[in-house]
């Protein structure tokens, strides 16, 4: 075959231009040290690298999402440690103020004691974050949650839960609403509230009960109404809702099992003549109103020789007893989900830390450059370039008119 | 008898020099582009007869010939135009792939800041400085879409540019051609061939293949006739036709070229002009630019779109409704400039998540109208008697005014400006719309389990006119319960009388524009309410949603999110770039064979040429010999007679 002269130079120059643009490549990716100078480099890769890069993104804000849900999560957590110690003294003192040897002054003191323990309670479940928003007001971060009104302290925030995006499909709350917390605690057993009548002159004091058939209870009213007659004490039970009566005459007997319609209790003491007991559905009774009644329980004097005052202090203190034990497991139940709530956290931020480091090493993969190879391939093609150079310098020494 | 040795030898001296000023005029232009190498064609003269023979009559230069391969030429020529057409597309399209390179510059880090600031409210959705992040970072994002696809603009410009002046070069090139058809007429009508005239009309035709594939007919006075496109004659005998560029009927931001002059053009079919730089513009523009300027914009206008949508079922910190948090370009309708018809047709977009990303051609004719998507060339809806008024992929078409004439056409294209008019339609911080219209309430005074769900928005917006009324769920016994709107006291609206309710199964209500859930057991007289979410300066509820949307599949029909679709986009131009890359390679190297095959004929080999200068100087020397023997036998005559 011929060659023509200037095809040797043109074939020439076009190589070692080749052999230099392979080579400014690879130099290129060693100075910035990635693989991928451009997406056509490795279209695949650099659509991933993408992909990763945008899931590592959502993954870095997720462990900022759950560390912000932590800081307000361990907040909410000792502020509510402080309630459940609150409530916990409250209860021992409203144990202590049942001692029958108590003056009215020491129960006035008691009084003074726990009112002072509401004033910080309140100002507990007004707790505000870092931010300034109220911990328990819901939605309202603005609204102070609690506040004194004629009807006692009411709840003025909502049941809004603040929630932050935990994963890609995890959304965490991070608040609770103070109605949950403070307000909606039931009275009596949790099912049904039994009170002794106020205007009883009896030493008669009722108990709690239990729910001995669940399947036979009903959300109606009922009282019972003693007669002592010949001393003899019987009771009538009615259905104050209905109006009619359950039974009537029954004998009394000083701690007996009372039951009927599922619901089981026992009267201890002796009623007089007229004392009345109800029993109702459990409502809810704020902490707040359980704390506040004890303290005017106790600030009621008890008077000298009165078995209707004792009574009364008894049921009551018996009533505040059960309350400030009722709120403590609603706090503590709050606490147990709050908990749980922050383990979530920990355990999504570690996942999220190890996939995080996962989606890095994907990046790195796809687009940072093995040095290794690169450095290799380098030295191999400047040595290519250098042949090709002396080689071209060789073949175009020869020419016939260097002997002409 | 007389042989004429002298003659004989000047005929040998004369074949000598010829031979050596063709050697010399091969060496001279040993790298002039486009010249073939000329070699003489000698032949011996015809002897005389004698009594002893025929006897040579010494030599004589019939012709100069150029050593020229038709074949192997038109292959060069051909690979060539292929290889221009490819680089220039190459070129082109590197524009684009460097731009979507840059890790910083590109338009993922700034979707996935200005997510992070969404998140950032999220968390602190009552935080001024936590707002005024999101609305920097969509600021930024904004500039981020106005920027890149200010640069496929100018890369648009830049095409026009190059198509005036690649038109301006094969008008230079047919003017030349046409030149030297006519010297190349004139001369072979003497009977030699024009050698390097020929040399160079061939290295105009290769150059004009480089700017657009022409095909080329020779005709038998020796001139070219040479056509463009379809037919398009561009140079006929000595008359050359010239092309220009005028703007698109269908794009006033598009040249297109046509034939002709004045006001009676040809506009010439792009797809029908291959090849060359030309070609390259004009499929570069099509294939890769138009489609990578719609793709951005369905992202930018995606975003907007299924944003503002979310945003606008939301309410702002001042507790109103929230409104459109970017603002959405709308498509735009060429109405061809040929059209007859004055009708003005309008275009909307009714749902972001369906539309394609292509542009569209509505035509109209005598059946009626007819709808073409441009990417996958599908007739949408076809002779429809009037626009359809459900949306076509996601884009409502409407008769504004006027009435079409059969043969009218319209280019509708949704996304081209969606990143250009993508920008932040509020600087209000307290405008972000993160809390929910709504919250709902559970009585305190209820004594059953019965929990109610946060309230959602139905979608899609606006939302309903009565959404914030108040409205009371009560049970009237375990498995009945009644909805009320007491937002219309005196007169309570009753929303659903006495609905049975199963405790296990609980219930959706959907009511006044929101939606909540209903669990467990409520006891008789249980109350539940939804109202509106006042003061609700903490809520982020709005806020999760819209920073869901980040990976949510909401756009082309619901297969892709914002990213998904800007991969795409990288992954298109990246692969297409390689492709160009690769093909353009293997197509430089076909011209390099086919070049040096061409000069392995035609080229010129300087050791050849030596050779052949020393051959003719001895051919010469050897005449000139001959001619001192012929002298030294008159010589010996002269003596004879002395």
């Amino acid at each position: 075959m011929r060659i023509s002269t200037s095809t040797l130079y043109d074939v020439n120059a076009a190589n070692l231009n080749q052999q230099q643009t392979l080579m400014f490549q690879t130099q290129q990716q060693i100075a910035t040290g990635r693989r991928m100078l451009t997406p056509a480099d490795d279209p695949a890769a650099a659509a991933r690298a993408l992909e990763v890069s945008q899931v590592d993104a959502s993954n870095t804000q997720y462990i900022n999402n759950l560390s912000a849900a932590s800081s307000t999560l361990s907040l909410s957590d000792s502020t509510l440690q402080s309630v459940v110690t609150l409530l916990q003294n409250a209860h021992t003192k409203a144990i202590n103020a049942v001692n029958p040897t108590l003056s009215n002054a020491d129960r006035a003191a008691l009084a003074t004691d726990l009112q002072s323990s509401l004033d910080e309670l309140v100002g507990l479940a007004n707790s505000t974050d870092s931010n300034g928003n109220y911990l328990y007001s819901g939605f309202q971060g603005g609204i102070t949650p609690f506040g004194q009104t004629a009807a006692g302290i009411q709840y003025l925030g909502d049941d809004g839960q603040r929630k932050v995006q935990g994963n890609a499909s995890i959304q965490l709350s991070t608040s609770d609403s103070g109605a949950d917390i403070f307000m909606r605690i039931k009275n009596g057993n949790g099912t049904f509230v039994t009170q002794t009548g106020a205007s009883n002159s009896g030493s008669g004091i009722i108990t709690q009960g239990v729910v001995n058939n669940p399947a036979l209870l009903n959300s109606d009213q009922y009282q019972l109404k003693f007669n002592v007659s010949g001393g003899i004490t019987t009771y009538d039970i009615t259905d104050t809702t209905t109006g009619t009566a359950l039974s009537a005459g029954n004998a009394y007997v000083n701690g007996q099992q009372i039951t009927f319609n599922g619901m089981q209790f026992n009267i201890q003491g002796a009623p007089s003549d007229g004392d009345v007991f109800t029993i109702a559905p459990s409502t809810n009774v704020s902490i707040f109103q359980t704390l506040s009644n004890l303290i005017s329980a106790l600030r009621t004097p008890l008077i000298q020789g009165n078995i209707a005052s004792t009574t009364q202090l008894n049921a009551a203190l018996g009533a505040a007893q059960n309350g400030l034990m009722q709120g403590l497991d609603n706090v503590l139940t709050t606490r147990a989900a709050l908990g749980s709530r922050m383990n979530t956290a920990d355990s999504l931020t570690s996942t999220a830390n190890s996939l995080g480091l996962q989606y890095k090493q994907t990046l790195s993969q796809l687009q940072e450059v093995d040095y290794n190879a690169a450095i290799s391939e380098l030295a191999k093609q400047s040595t290519t370039l250098q042949a090709a150079q002396k080689s071209f310098l060789q073949v175009q020494n020869l020419s016939i008119f260097n002997y002409l | 008898m007389g042989t004429d040795l002298f003659g004989i030898s000047i005929s040998g001296m004369n074949s000598a020099q010829i031979g050596l000023a063709t050697t010399e005029h091969n060496i001279a232009n040993a790298n002039t582009p486009g010249f073939s190498r000329q070699q003489i064609v000698v032949s011996s003269s015809p002897g005389q007869y004698t009594g002893a023979g025929f006897i040579g009559q010494g030599s004589n230069v019939t012709t100069v010939k150029r050593i020229y391969d038709q074949f192997l030429a038109s292959q060069t020529v051909a690979a060539q135009g292929q290889a221009a057409q490819l680089n220039t597309y190459s070129s082109q399209i590197q524009q684009i792939n460097n731009m979507l390179a840059d890790p910083n510059a590109g338009l993922a880090p700034a979707l996935q800041d200005f997510f992070g600031a969404v998140n950032g409210a999220a968390n602190s959705p009552e935080s001024q400085p936590a707002r005024q992040t999101l609305l920097s970072s969509a600021q930024t994002l904004s500039v981020r879409f106005q920027t890149l696809n200010q640069q496929l603009v100018s890369i648009n410009n830049g095409v026009n540019g190059q198509i005036t002046a690649s038109v301006g070069n094969i008008n230079s090139y047919a003017q030349q051609i046409a030149a030297l058809n006519q010297n190349i007429a004139s001369a072979t009508s003497t009977g030699q061939p024009p050698n390097d005239l020929m040399d160079q009309r061939d290295q105009l035709i290769t150059q004009l293949n480089q700017e657009i594939t022409a095909s080329v007919v020779k005709q038998s006075d020796g001139s070219y006739f040479v056509s463009v496109g379809n037919g398009q004659l561009l140079v006929a005998g000595s008359q050359a036709y010239s092309l220009q560029t005028v703007q698109s009927l269908n794009d006033p931001t598009k040249l297109e070229v046509a034939a002709g002059n004045g006001t009676s053009i040809v506009r010439l079919k792009s797809s029908s002009l291959q090849g060359g730089n030309l070609g390259g513009l004009l499929a570069f523009r099509s294939q890769s630019l138009d489609p990578a300027q719609n793709s951005l914009g369905l992202v930018a206008l995606g975003l907007a779109g299924t944003f503002n949508a979310q945003h606008q079922l939301g309410q702002d910190l001042r507790g109103a409704p929230g409104g459109n948090l970017f603002t959405e370009a709308a498509p735009v309708v060429n109405s061809n400039s040929a059209n007859i018809g004055n009708a003005v047709i309008g275009a909307s977009i009714a749902n972001t998540g369906q539309l394609t990303g292509s542009d569209y051609t509505l035509t109209y004719n005598a059946a009626g109208y007819t709808l073409q998507r441009l990417s996958d060339n599908t007739t949408v809806f076809s002779n429809l008697a009037t626009l359809p008024a459900t949306p076509v992929d996601g884009l409502s078409l409407n008769l504004v005014s006027g009435t079409p004439n059969a043969g009218d056409i319209y280019t509708i294209r949704p996304t081209v400006n969606g990143a250009r008019d993508f920008a932040v339609a509020i600087t209000d911080t307290a405008k972000i719309a993160l809390a929910a219209p709504v919250r709902t309430n559970t009585a305190l005074t209820n004594t059953g389990t019965g929990k109610i769900g946060a309230a959602t928005v139905n979608a899609p917006p606006p939302t309903a006119a009565n959404l914030r009324n108040n409205v009371t769920i009560q049970f009237t016994d375990a498995t009945h319960y009644t909805v009320t709107d007491n937002s219309t006291l005196p007169a309570p609206t009753v929303l659903a009388a006495s609905t049975p309710y199963d405790p296990n199964a609980g219930a959706t209500l959907s009511f006044n524009g929101w939606t909540a859930k209903l669990s467990a057991a409520p006891n008789p007289g249980d109350t539940f309410t939804v109202g509106p979410n006042t003061s609700a300066s903490t809520d982020n509820s709005n806020a999760l949603l819209l920073a869901g949307l980040q990976t949510r599949s909401t756009l082309l029909g619901g297969t892709s999110s914002y990213q998904g679709v800007y991969g795409q986009l990288v992954s298109q131009i990246g692969n297409k770039t390689r492709e160009l890359n690769v093909t353009s390679t293997a197509q430089n190297t076909i011209v390099q064979q086919a070049v040096q095959a061409q000069q392995a004929v035609s080229g010129v080999n300087l050791d050849e040429e030596a050779a052949n200068l020393l051959r003719y100087q001895q051919a010469y020397q050897a005449a000139g010999k001959a001619m001192q023997i012929a002298s030294t036998l008159f010589n010996t005559l002269l003596s004879i007679g002395g």
